[in-house]
């Protein structure tokens, strides 16, 4: 048996950047079976580090790329890695994931994690080689766009290697800048301006390293009905349309945020459809490395001037976003904005969410700008660049929504589309009010990966426009299961297809690292990381009042739908509801039974 | 009664059409009744959106935009919109 246990390599990598240092540091199996890996060993490492109270940006804050014991399997959707820090954005925690290549290389380091902290002096990439860290002035990378520092790099240090890079507006320092690799980006909360004021532009990782399974035929076996089940009805919508497929179904149910959350339908909504768009322009399909669903679809653009281009990577979270948010209808200003924002590196949910915002702004006449308007497709790319760029209004804007909000005053942050800061995703919360809860309560903010709330919204389990209790129990199932999915790290997209979640989990879990971990231990895993989460927002200055959404959805109801209303009693009600499921004091705070309970009391 | 049934993501992808009138010889019917009705109009919506009474796992039912109905004996009344639709709506 090896010294650490089976699916980790027992250490994490510490580089100090500012000493130039790097060290070697034991991670204890208590530590590694109370967090798993991913989110919730990000989490667990962050607090070691203890920079709650630190500005995001300066030399102290710490970023914590992580990967899992499930990395390197052959269980489908399991090359993925957490990207977790303290956000520019929201100040709080923020755990990023994304795929895919880069997390098998960089286990292959010999490490479960990597800890960045200080600053280098100059631009630079950082190699971590088998274990053997070394730094690379790189000037000459500045300003390059995301997929340019990747492929020139690839080049520069040859084909083995896997990079994360940040684009311009990561070392620009946008506080929604992205962590991109090959074409997909740890997006939210600004992990790129991290890395750039640290000076990185990238990381690069190869090694040979693998750890060992404890019942390697069983988990080859296991891995087989994984993937044969991924093959089935449950994962059919994102084989064969992709998640842009919800645009029409969310527009029908007055549930598709649109003109900065003023109305949940679009008249120009046809126009987006990948229904539509998939019969005028051609379309491809791509996977994560080690996945068999394959949910990337990729669509042509019209104005490409080259017969190479790769197309446009279309989820319903960028079309949604630069779509209807922001008024477009224009199938192909949408693809080129998510192109755009793609190449520097910047999280599409934020940037369409704070254009739209300041659309409003203007509309109101809070703002001067009179170029920026609603549904215009010229406007939309312009802001894009000038974010990018931090220039003129961009400058603003590269602060987010809330931020520009308190500058601008007016009572503007009450139209806002944020909950801490962080820019909230394809799912209008008066339609969707147990979503809506799930957002209120998020550590990282508004947020539909750490809480999948928006399932029981259209389950029929409770009234999607009336939320009550039974709400609360559903926000915290849906988010437990997802501290568990985020810190496997398995992808989302794979949970319809499981019968009992925990079990399979456990067994997963189990034929990797051959622990006894049973269902309800994963359970308690679950709550333990969420709680977690909870106690580094606490230690970085969170207050109870952050648990709320902006006035215009307690105060307005929905444009186009009067049954839409969500008053912030009821609201107030429904975050007491869910802390009460989790056992915290009424107002949020994980007390002192919990923190035993859950063995987080010496954290 | 005539009844208008609207398909969005994997059932409009199969049967290839937005939506699908419905006519049955009575003023309500079953859900069931309903996506039989459908099945019968486009047979590769029973092959690859039911089973048995229901939709199959991935597919869900909404009636009006408003209540996600699962229950096949479900009262459908003259003039109602069901909506079948992917059951997920991961983004």
């Amino acid at each position: 048996m090896p010294s650490s246990p089976y699916g980790y390599h027992g250490a994490y990598l510490r580089i100090q950047l500012s000493s130039k240092s790097a060290q070697r540091v034991v991670l204890q199996e208590n530590a590694l079976r109370s967090f798993v890996g991913g989110s919730g060993l990000g989490t667990y490492l962050l607090l070691r580090e203890q920079v709650a109270t630190a500005d995001p940006l300066a030399e102290q804050a710490a970023l914590v790329f992580v990967f899992s014991p499930l990395v390197g399997s052959p269980l489908t959707t399991s090359a993925k890695f957490a990207v977790v820090c303290k956000s520019p954005l929201t100040d709080r925690l923020n755990d990023s994931l994304a795929s895919s290549g880069f997390a098998i290389a960089g286990k292959r380091t010999g490490f479960d994690a990597v800890v960045v902290t200080g600053r280098l002096d100059q631009l630079s990439v950082l190699t971590i080689d088998n274990g053997e860290v070394d730094f690379h002035a790189a000037a000459d990378l500045a300003g390059l766009q995301c997929d340019e520092t990747e492929q020139l790099l690839r080049t520069r240090f040859g084909d083995e290697w896997r990079v994360a890079s940040i684009g311009p507006a990561g070392e620009r320092g946008v506080h929604f800048a992205t962590v991109s690799h090959d074409g997909r980006h740890a997006a939210r909360g600004g992990t790129g301006a991290v890395l750039g004021s640290k000076n990185i532009k990238a990381i690069l990782v190869r090694g040979t390293q693998r750890t060992e399974w404890a019942h390697p035929t069983e988990l080859v076996k296991l891995s087989k009905s994984l993937s044969q089940r991924s093959f089935g009805p449950a994962t059919a919508k994102y084989r064969e349309l992709g998640t842009a497929s919800n645009l029409l179904v969310f527009n029908r149910l007055r549930a598709l945020p649109t003109r900065n959350f003023q109305q949940g339908s679009f008249s120009g909504v046809e126009h987006l459809a990948p229904e539509t768009l998939s019969t005028t322009r051609n379309r491809t399909r791509a996977y994560c490395d080690a996945c068999t669903i394959g949910c990337e679809h990729i669509y042509a653009l019209r104005d490409s001037q080259s017969d190479n281009d790769p197309g446009v990577r279309l989820e319903y979270e960028n079309l949604f976003a630069l779509g209807p948010l922001c008024g477009i209808n224009h199938a192909e200003t949408v693809l080129q904005a998510s192109r755009r924002c793609d190449e520097l590196g910047i999280d599409t949910i934020s940037t369409g969410g704070t254009i739209a915002f300041a659309m409003e702004c203007v509309e109101k006449g809070m703002l001067e700008a009179s170029w920026l308007r609603f549904g215009e497709p010229k406007a939309l790319l312009q802001a894009i660049e000038l974010i990018g760029a931090r220039r003129d209004l961009g400058s603003l804007m590269s602060l987010g929504s809330r931020q520009m909000a308190k500058q601008i005053g007016q009572n503007s942050i009450e139209f806002a589309p944020q909950v801490k800061g962080l820019e909230i995703p394809g799912y209008e919360p008066r339609a969707l009010q147990t979503m809506a809860l799930g957002f209120a309560v998020g550590t990282r903010g508004a947020d539909h990966n750490r809480s999948g709330a928006y399932e029981v919204d259209f389950s029929g389990k409770v009234d999607r426009r009336g939320a009550g209790p039974e709400s609360a129990i559903a926000a915290v199932d849906t988010e437990n299961r997802a501290a568990v999915m985020d810190s496997l790290i398995l992808c989302k997209f794979l949970r319809g297809v499981f019968d009992d979640f925990y079990a399979e989990a456990a067994e997963m879990l189990n034929l990797v690292t051959g622990w006894d971990t049973t269902a309800a231990e994963l359970e308690l895993t679950a709550e333990r990381i969420v709680a977690a989460k909870k106690i580094f927002n606490v230690r970085a200055g969170w207050k109870p009042d952050e648990d709320c959404l902006p006035a215009r959805f307690l105060q307005e109801e929905l444009g186009d739908d009067s049954k839409a209303r969500l008053t912030s009693e009821q609201l107030a009600s429904l975050v007491t509801a869910y802390n009460q499921a989790r056992g915290w004091s009424d107002e949020g705070f994980v007390e002192s039974e919990q923190l035993l309970r859950l063995g987080l009391d010496t954290i | 009664m005539r009844v208008r049934v609207e398909l969005f993501g994997i059932p409009r992808h199969r049967i290839g059409v937005p939506y699908v009138m419905v006519c049955l010889d009575s003023e309500t019917a079953r859900l069931c009744d309903v996506l039989w009705d459908v099945a019968r109009q486009f047979p590769s919506f029973a092959e690859e959106c039911m089973v048995e009474d229901r939709v199959q796992v991935g597919i869900s039912v909404n009636l009006d935009g408003n209540q996600f109905v699962n229950d096949p004996e479900t009262v459908i009344s003259a003039g109602q919109s069901l909506l079948i639709m992917s059951a997920d709506a991961g983004g």
